[in-house]
């Protein structure tokens, strides 16, 4: 979950200058999570059990999760960063570490969910969903195999694609065709990709990290590397959207829960984080959006047709979780828009 | 240019009343004028940590990077777009309004409420609209395969031609509105004067109905050609995102990029440019107005 949503992203700036300030009392849980992400029913479901009141604010990007983090410190009880995000919190001090006696459930989460490089402890994140960027293609219109990012963007495929409008993805995926590492990028690198890129952003028809979906679902394009959600709500849509992950290897996302330093219901926080790893509880976040589910129990609870759906759970492949890599976000920035205008 | 202050006799101070009166507006662009632009100019000199937190030390750094022959090239395709839109909008929109403004009265009015019914639904719903019109498998390309079988689908979404739709549609309205208040003051009596004087259509046109409407039209270009070179929305989601103009730059410095300094600092160049524009277009009117 990503994707800022432009309309969501107005409505945003709106309320921000509107939202009421948090009141404190006992039994009250301030959660500040994704939209689209976290279903009412498990809201619902966790205050029936617990009497506990649930306020419930949504962002729509990590950058925008931070920003509000840092100007209205000790709102939030609970945020939900992506992986990244949350380590460059955990650096500036921003999250409280978790009480991992209060958190039981925690050993329903497979292993290749623990200890990841954003929290090498486990000390401060618990994974909420997971996801990849991979390829979607429309088998219907795009008869050869595309396994690849090289096969993905070939002439023969000009402006029939749609990418992610994100450039850190972008220079990602040009990084990996020439087998460079993707969290430790110094300039050279960065030059070596500027060629590969500049021919990329001739061939693509649509740059969109909100809902790629679209131009997919209007045939206004035949393939593209999107978000795994989005290709697998295409997929519930019609099997003719296919899903691979880049033979090269692709961006792995995992989004986290975890409680800001200063939080005033840290023990409801808790409460809630060991309610949501419950695998009878995850399951309704899968049924709602179906991105991967780091809960090993919870998995035996899925139908079979939520575990075949192959954006869900793509077979095999080298993923990876992106790393905070500084001020070099600001050079791929310029690289990036300095190609897209050029043409 | 000397002859207002010397027509306008003596000039009154004004007085409390009036003061309180202005008050509320003075209070608005207080607020949302003066304190924000000023908090953008002191961000721009800023710069950012690791976290996008804007770090008060003095840099011109931002500044520098405005500059760069990228952003300059991206400015330059800017003007460009906003340019092409406020041109379509005067060619388009003059004879509409010229026709509304000579219309009779129950018409008249009819006509000025149709212009209005699209602002009654949010602009962003009318931009996700025109993409299920442009779209290969939507409205428009239906209604053209129909009537030209055995062509292919016209390839319209996600162009530079979508986009100039899209700004068109959004800005037409703001040029036709000024237009028109400039012809509805237009006196018939002067072009029937010309006619009587031997004018012929064209030279009444050019020589009476356009002068005396560029009040309208030099006000209808500064409302067009203002907001559209600095719209983003349009770009990313009719445009495909594909040629980023200066107000996606913009956006993507205070959103995904979160380095608020550079943004502050193309805002304030922008505003600079805007004031440049506004002085100009000032200084044409009152020399037109001096001459006539």
């Amino acid at each position: 979950m990503n994707t800022p949503t432009l309309s969501r992203c107005l409505l945003g700036a709106v309320l921000a200058l509107s939202a009421p300030a948090a009141v404190r009392a006992a039994g009250v849980l301030n959660l500040f999570g994704w939209s689209e992400y976290v279903p009412q029913t498990v809201i619902d479901a966790f205050t029936k059990e617990t009497g506990i009141k649930v306020n419930f604010e949504t962002y729509s990007s990590n950058e925008e999760l931070i920003s509000k983090l840092v100007a209205g410190g000790g709102r939030y009880d609970l945020v939900q960063p992506s992986d990244y995000a949350a380590e460059v919190m955990i650096r500036q001090k921003l999250l409280a570490p978790l009480d991992a006696t209060k958190l039981g459930h925690r050993k329903n989460l497979l292993p290749e969910f623990q200890k990841r490089p954003h929290d090498p402890e486990d000390k401060y994140t618990v994974p909420y969903m997971s996801g990849t960027v991979g390829i979607v293609v429309n088998t219907e219109k795009v008869k050869t195999a595309v396994k690849s990012y090289r096969e993905v963007f070939q002439p023969a495929f000009k402006n029939r694609i749609v990418v992610l409008n994100d450039n850190r993805e972008i220079v990602t995926w040009a990084l990996y065709t020439l087998g460079l590492p993707i969290n430790k990028i110094p300039k050279e690198n960065l030059a070596k990709v500027r060629p590969i890129i500049a021919e990329w952003v001739k061939l693509v028809k649509v740059f969109d990290s909100d809902s790629p979906k679209t131009a997919l679902l209007n045939g206004d394009v035949d393939l593209g590397v999107v978000w795994s959600g989005e290709a697998a709500i295409l997929w519930n849509q019609h099997k003719k959207f296919q899903y691979t992950i880049p033979a090269e290897g692709a961006h792995q996302y995992i989004d986290v829960l975890a409680i800001p330093t200063g939080a005033k219901n840290q023990a409801e926080a808790h409460q809630f984080i060991n309610f949501i790893l419950r695998p009878e509880v995850s399951k309704m976040i899968s049924a709602a959006f179906p991105y991967t589910n780091p809960n090993g129990a919870a998995r035996k609870l899925l139908t079979a047709a939520e575990l075949a759906n192959p954006a869900s759970y793509p077979k095999g492949g080298k993923i990876e979780t992106f790393r905070d890599i500084g001020k070099t976000a600001a050079d791929i920035d310029r690289l990036v828009t300095d190609l897209k205008s050029a043409k | 240019m000397s002859g207002v202050e010397s027509a306008g006799g003596a000039r009154r101070a004004p007085g409390w009343r009036a003061w309180a009166l202005l008050a509320p507006l003075l209070a608005w662009l207080l607020l949302f004028i003066v304190i924000p632009t000023g908090i953008l100019f002191v961000y721009s000199f800023c710069e950012r940590d690791e976290l996008g937190r804007v770090v008060y030390t003095f840099t011109g750094e931002s500044y520098a990077r405005v500059f760069d022959p990228i952003y300059l090239r991206i400015f330059g395709w800017s003007v460009g777009y906003a340019a092409l839109t406020t041109a379509i909008c005067i060619v388009v929109g003059f004879p509409v309004a010229y026709q509304i403004g000579r219309a009779r009265d129950p018409w008249r009015h009819r006509l000025l409420l149709l212009m209005m019914v699209p602002f009654w639904t949010s602009f962003l719903i009318r931009t996700y609209a025109w993409i299920t019109i442009l779209k290969q498998e939507g409205l428009l390309n239906a209604v053209w395969q129909a009537l030209v079988p055995g062509h292919g689908p016209l390839d319209l979404l996600y162009t530079p031609t979508a986009v100039m739709i899209g700004l068109v549609y959004a800005y037409l309205p703001f040029m036709i509105l000024p237009i028109y208040g400039s012809v509805e003051k237009l006196d018939p009596a002067l072009i029937e004067a010309a006619h009587d004087l031997g004018a012929g259509q064209l030279r009444v046109f050019s020589a009476v109905i356009i002068p005396l409407t560029l009040p309208g039209i030099a006000a209808g270009t500064l409302l067009v050609f203002v907001p559209s070179i600095a719209m983003f929305a349009i770009t990313d989601l009719m445009g495909g995102a594909r040629v980023p103009l200066i107000g996606n730059v913009i956006q993507n410095q205070f959103m995904q990029a979160r380095d608020w300094p550079f943004g502050a600092a193309l805002g304030m160049v922008f505003m600079a440019l805007f004031a440049v524009v506004y002085w100009v277009l000032g200084r044409w009117r009152e020399r037109e107005e001096a001459a006539g």
